[in-house]
């Protein structure tokens, strides 16, 4: 079964925290880390993990249910759906990226920042994660 | 668990309370279905204790009922009692006892009660079980009062500020084991607290206290996916709130504008007079508790 640490949540965020959780399972089936057949976590399971309320759990999982990213099993346990059985082509997953690229660029803006040093502050903290 | 005939926990009709001359609750109406987690919000002083206090019988209203499993809170038959759990502001419990011999004296109180979870809380939250309660620190008699609250397994839990005294690794604890009871039992629980950040892992409605009402009580989630934070003209604000029959939430002219949708699906464009952005909780706190 997935680890329940592959998934986390920021609270003080416009966006609510089912979205957040719909979205991180989106992109690692995207990137391929979650492939068909992938079992999620059970709602108790993340619920426990990351301090939520079930509820906000089972409507995250119900989302992408719906958007077919996963099926349920018997027994309940959610699993990555059969189409998903390789990571999405590269063009794909750049447009994934793109819209928070956008904001981080308009905050870019706003701070009145070269262009370089924000692109190398970008490589630096891509650096630092790849690294833990 | 005992399910109630009715689907509702809590059910406040017509509140009145008043100090004095200062009205605290003023026709305050709510009510909160059977396992649902709602967050109490309201500024410093809006009456949210006393709100607590009168739902659960605590503080006599001035006017209005109200009902908790459908029996009223002022004369609850001890079954009903049996159901709920309370964590107060202030720790209310006696001090001259240790911990041992106050949660001993509880249980004699109620039908149900978890040793098992109580003693796995007590090791858990490192709590001195043969310390008078009085020499515990405030974060351990509030620790101490979340485990007398959660120990006879209530199906309505009302935290008042319960993390006040604890640090974030405490709160985040508190959190867990909030979880656990809505995960195992479908406990409702109302939660009044200025931590946001908490309120918003744990619960799925929240409530707003203000000017003696509850000004809005909706599902979290819903509300900050049709809420809206506007910039601009007022006049362009204006003819934008009307042109979209958005409802603006914020009464403070000089505040932001805030507006709520009619429905989350369609969120208004941006124009290029109209800024359109998402809200945060905090965001929409301010506005609604101005």
């Amino acid at each position: 079964m997935t680890d329940p640490s592959l998934f986390s949540v920021v609270a003080g965020s416009a966006e609510p925290i089912y979205r957040q959780l719909v979205a991180q399972v989106r992109r690692c089936v995207a990137g391929g880390q979650l492939k068909a057949g992938d079992e999620l976590p059970s709602v108790r399971e993340l619920a426990q993990a990351l301090s939520v309320n079930p509820m906000t759990v089972s409507k995250a999982f119900g989302l992408l249910e719906a958007e077919g990213l996963v099926t349920r099993r018997r027994g309940l346990a959610m699993v990555i759906a059969e189409q998903h059985r390789r990571a999405q082509p590269t063009a794909d997953r750049i447009d994934l990226l793109r819209p928070t690229l956008e904001r981080a660029a308009q905050e870019v803006q706003q701070l009145q920042l070269p262009a370089a040093q924000a692109v190398a502050l970008f490589k630096t903290i891509l650096n630092e994660q790849g690294r833990e | 668990m005992t399910m109630s005939t009715n689907d509702t926990c809590l059910d406040l009709r017509g509140l009145k309370l008043a100090f004095g001359t200062q009205r605290v609750l003023d026709g305050l109406d709510w009510s909160l279905p059977a396992g649902r987690v709602v967050g109490l919000l309201g500024r410093n002083g809006a009456g949210k204790t006393t709100l607590i206090e009168a739902l659960l019988g605590l503080r006599e209203p001035d006017a209005g009922t109200a009902l908790l499993f459908g029996q009223p809170s002022q004369a609850l038959p001890d079954d009903v009692r049996a159901r709920i759990g309370y964590v107060p502001q202030r720790s209310d419990l006696f001090e001259w006892l240790t911990a041992d011999q106050l949660l001993a004296y509880f249980r004699s109180f109620y039908p149900r009660w978890n040793t098992a979870k109580v003693d796995g809380l007590m090791s858990r939250w490192d709590i001195a079980r043969d310390k008078p309660v009085g020499k515990l620190s405030g974060g351990q008699q509030q620790r101490l009062s979340i485990i007398r609250a959660l120990a006879h397994e209530p199906d309505l839990l009302v935290l008042d500020e319960p993390v006040a005294s604890l640090d974030p690794a405490g709160r985040r604890e508190f959190l867990a084991e909030l979880v656990e009871q809505v995960v195992d039992r479908h406990t409702a629980v109302v939660f009044s607290t200025h931590i946001l950040s908490d309120l918003e892992r744990v619960a799925v409605d929240v409530a707003f206290l203000t000017g003696g009402r509850i000004a809005l009580h909706a599902p979290l989630d819903e509300l900050l996916e049709s809420s809206v934070r506007l910039g601009g003209a007022p006049a362009d604000i204006e003819r934008f709130v009307k042109q979209y029959r958005l409802h603006p939430l914020s009464r403070d002219a000089r505040a932001p504008v805030i507006a709520r949708g009619i429905d989350a699906a369609v969120m208004p464009p941006a124009t290029p007079a109209v800024s359109v952005d998402a809200v945060t909780l905090e965001e929409l706190f301010l506005a609604l508790t101005a």
